[in-house]
């Protein structure tokens, strides 16, 4: 009985292997076609977009993508195959933007994704659609409106951010206090366990709308980081195309209308969309 | 006692493990209604003879017929051959998962194809020989072990074996509870069942035995009834060995001498 | 509480949560199945004599042990994609994933319930006349079977509890849709995500504590 039982198990993952390797074999080589021409056969456009990111790329409470990303994306859509529903939402995390487009899982990425020279090496960044930099929030009572008010004063930060880094490096006379969660972070404000916050200024942005009686004293601040869309590296065509329409879609301040869809309900009117929107793939 | 036919009958036996001989060119016979008892030294190979004898190991040289019927030559259907030959071991064995009924009737119902009806009864019949009827619904881990071992002879005794085989079934039992089970193997020696005993208790094997066999390294050095055995052993080995049960002994012959 | 009932009764949410409790109970459920099946069958090959199939087995589950779930569904989601255009589904990757990480669990399951099955109780199964046939099924794979249930329950609620790894691969299961609910019901919610998060452990809770009372109800029977 064990003997036959070891036979048939032996038989059976041989069976799979042997399943697993004809699977393989019919796979359907890449088609060398135009990457434009294979996503218009497909007749739809994969797009990573964050899933709990908002106002950026979310999901609203009926299932439904939202977010300043998604705006685009369904832009993008229209503009390439006539119809802005005619694209696919793949839900992508920080800790997977590259492999979804190292792998054909999506066409382009959509997810507020910083420009740095690290990822330039693995995908291939097209012209930005966004910016950030740091801010700093206080409470409007006793508002930091420059950095020099800071000095022999505790900021708090979030551990790891561009906001720790930038201030160990260039301001050490500001004592920081860190934190591992954002919540965390601002509760510490909150609680006056320190002067100010500096973290990325679109997230400030979104926290004072909701908590009066704190501002943005300080709304750029930093190395001014860029965001734009990514495609696979080598991917010219698909990556020109969208060169292409943000300039394009510059000449019509898209974008400006795109924050006023999604990011002035959040951010409220008190700040100016010039500190987040780029128009035209044009960082100035 | 009229000579009987014998149900067993070793010629020759060789078993190796590897290099290393465990038995060597041993004989004997058991007769019917027949009680043989092996003794000897541990590592004597007194179990693995019982073991050879119902096919838990493979032999090397030599025969073994039951019944006249060789069971080494040619093809043994091993499962037939030990439904004739009732074998008890030290460590009782009991299925835990199964209730003591459950154990005694999986032998005959599942390997002999008997109807539960009649196996039950006869379980039953036996349950209450060794004085255990009222447990034959406990599970074997609320038995004591003396009870454990009663149960495992039923088991054995179920089947209506040709013969029996004990492997130092009191070997692991608390002192107090040997006795439960020597009486129970007595009980069957009265009623004729043949049987190839190995044990340490010699008291029991005295009374229980026909014959005595002793063994040393492997092969038999003297059989004999017991009365004569354990007055006159012939070999220097017998002999010596015997002189460990003696103990208690050696010091009232010290104090006579004072 | 109104106010977290709210979150609960806007939109689809509720709708939404339920959807991860299908996604992962399928996945848990399939991935189990499988493995149980699977372990089985390399958990016999384990405890063969032949040493290549030994040291086969043995590497398998070492590799898969330390091998991060992470890394599993990178390997089997990403890479053949990257490699060689081999596109599977993430669900059914994620079965995969699962069913080789249980099937190895599983397997040196069996193997501990074979192995630590006293020698002497296959001999005194032979010892009244049972066919090796009937001496596995009355004796052996009973015992195994009460040895492994333990084994296989734990497996189970830990399976379910691993599932929120495939968020890495794109699937929302009932973890992710939480955050998402969490994310933009924060920002005016202020107790969202305890609301929330405390939800969803009660459902995880629903989904692996009638298997902990199965078990213990079989344990029960078979300890009576």
């Amino acid at each position: 009985m064990i003997k036959s039982m070891k036979q048939m198990a032996v038989i059976t993952l041989a069976l799979a292997l042997g399943l697993a390797l004809g699977l393989a074999w019919a796979a359907p080589a890449a088609l060398a076609a135009g990457e434009l021409d294979k996503i218009k056969a497909a007749g739809k456009i994969r797009i990573g977009v964050y899933s709990d990111k908002p106002p950026f790329g979310y999901v609203d409470a009926n299932g439904v993508n939202q977010g300043y990303d998604v705006y685009l994306a369904k832009r993008l859509a229209k503009d390439l195959l006539g119809d802005e529903s005619k694209v696919e939402f793949v839900l992508v995390e920080a800790a997977n933007r590259m492999e979804v487009l190292e792998s054909n899982k999506v066409d382009l990425v959509l997810a507020n994704f910083t420009v740095t020279a690290d990822r330039a090496k693995q995908v291939d960044f097209c012209k930005p659609y966004m910016k950030v930099a740091l801010g700093v929030v206080s409470p409007a009572k006793a508002p930091i409106t420059d950095v020099a008010q800071l000095k022999g004063q505790t900021l708090i930060v979030n551990k790891g951010t561009t906001a720790e880094i930038y201030f160990a490096k260039n301001h050490p006379e500001v004592t920081l206090s860190k934190y591992d969660q954002n919540t965390e972070a601002f509760n510490a404000l909150r609680d006056g366990r320190g002067v100010a916050l500096a973290h990325d200024n679109t997230l400030v942005f979104a926290w004072i709308n909701e908590n009066p009686g704190f501002v943005a004293g300080i709304d750029f601040l930093g190395d001014l980081d860029s965001i734009a869309p990514a495609v696979k590296k080598g991917n010219n065509e698909l990556l020109e195309w969208v060169n292409n329409e943000i300039v394009t879609l510059g000449q019509e301040n898209f974008f400006h209308k795109d924050y006023e869809a999604t990011l002035r309900p959040v951010y409220g009117d008190t700040i100016d969309p010039e500190t987040v929107v780029i128009e035209g793939g044009v960082l100035k | 006692m009229a000579v009987a036919r014998p149900v067993l009958k070793i010629t020759g036996l060789h078993k190796r493990y590897d290099q290393l001989e465990v038995i060597g060119n041993l004989s004997l016979e058991v007769r019917k209604g027949e009680v043989l008892v092996v003794i000897g030294p541990s590592g004597c190979g007194k179990s693995t003879l019982l073991r050879c004898i119902n096919g838990l190991e493979t032999i090397q040289g030599g025969d073994i017929e039951l019944n006249g019927q060789s069971i080494i030559v040619g093809h043994t259907r091993w499962n037939l051959v030990r439904q004739q030959i009732g074998m008890v071991f030290q460590s009782y064995d009991l299925f835990p998962h199964m209730t003591v009924l459950e154990n005694i009737l999986l032998g005959p119902m599942k390997a002999q194809g008997r109807e539960r009806a009649e196996a039950t009864k006869e379980a039953e019949a036996f349950l209450d020989r060794v004085g255990l009827l009222d447990r034959k619904d406990s599970f074997p881990r609320q038995l004591s072990g003396g009870q454990k071992q009663r149960v495992a002879i039923v088991r054995a005794l179920c089947m209506n074996p040709e013969i029996m085989l004990f492997d130092e079934v009191t070997a692991s039992l608390d002192p107090e509870m040997v006795r439960e089970v020597l009486d129970v193997i007595l009980g069957l020696a009265e009623q004729g069942m043949t049987m190839l005993i190995v044990t340490h208790e010699m008291a029991f094997a005295r009374a229980v035995a026909d014959k005595i066999v002793f063994m040393d390294q492997g092969s038999i050095v003297e059989s004999a009834p017991p009365d004569i055995f354990f007055q006159n052993p012939v070999s220097d080995r017998a002999r010596k060995f015997l002189n460990i049960f003696q103990f208690e002994g050696v010091k009232k012959e010290e104090r006579h001498n004072d | 509480m109104e106010s977290a009932i709210s979150i609960f009764l806007e939109g689809r949410n509720l709708a939404r949560l339920m959807e991860g409790v299908w996604i992962t109970l399928k996945i848990s459920a399939a991935s189990v199945l499988l493995s149980v099946v699977f372990g089985l069958l390399v958990g016999l090959l384990m405890i063969s004599r032949k040493p290549a199939l030994q040291a086969a087995t043995r590497f398998y589950l070492e590799a898969i042990r330390v091998m991060p779930i992470l890394v599993l569904l990178y390997m089997f989601y990403y890479l053949p994609d990257k490699n060689w255009g081999l596109h599977f589904e993430a669900q059914t990757v994620a079965i995969g994933v699962f069913t080789l990480w249980g099937t190895a669990e599983m397997a040196d399951l069996v193997r501990g319930a074979l192995t630590s099955m006293p020698a002497h109780q296959r001999e005194s199964g032979r010892a009244i006349g049972l066919t090796e046939g009937q001496v596995n099924r009355y004796i052996i794979i009973p015992q195994a079977v009460r040895r492994l249930i333990p084994g296989v329950i734990n497996l189970t609620t830990r399976m379910i509890k691993t599932t929120p790894f495939i968020y890495f691969i794109s699937v929302p299961e009932l973890l992710k849709v939480g955050q998402q609910i969490v994310e933009i019901s924060g920002m005016k919610n202020n107790m969202a995500s305890f609301w929330v998060y405390g939800f969803i452990f009660f459902l995880y809770f629903l989904m692996c504590y009638p298997i902990s009372c199965f078990s213990a109800y079989l344990e029960k029977k078979w300890q009576n």
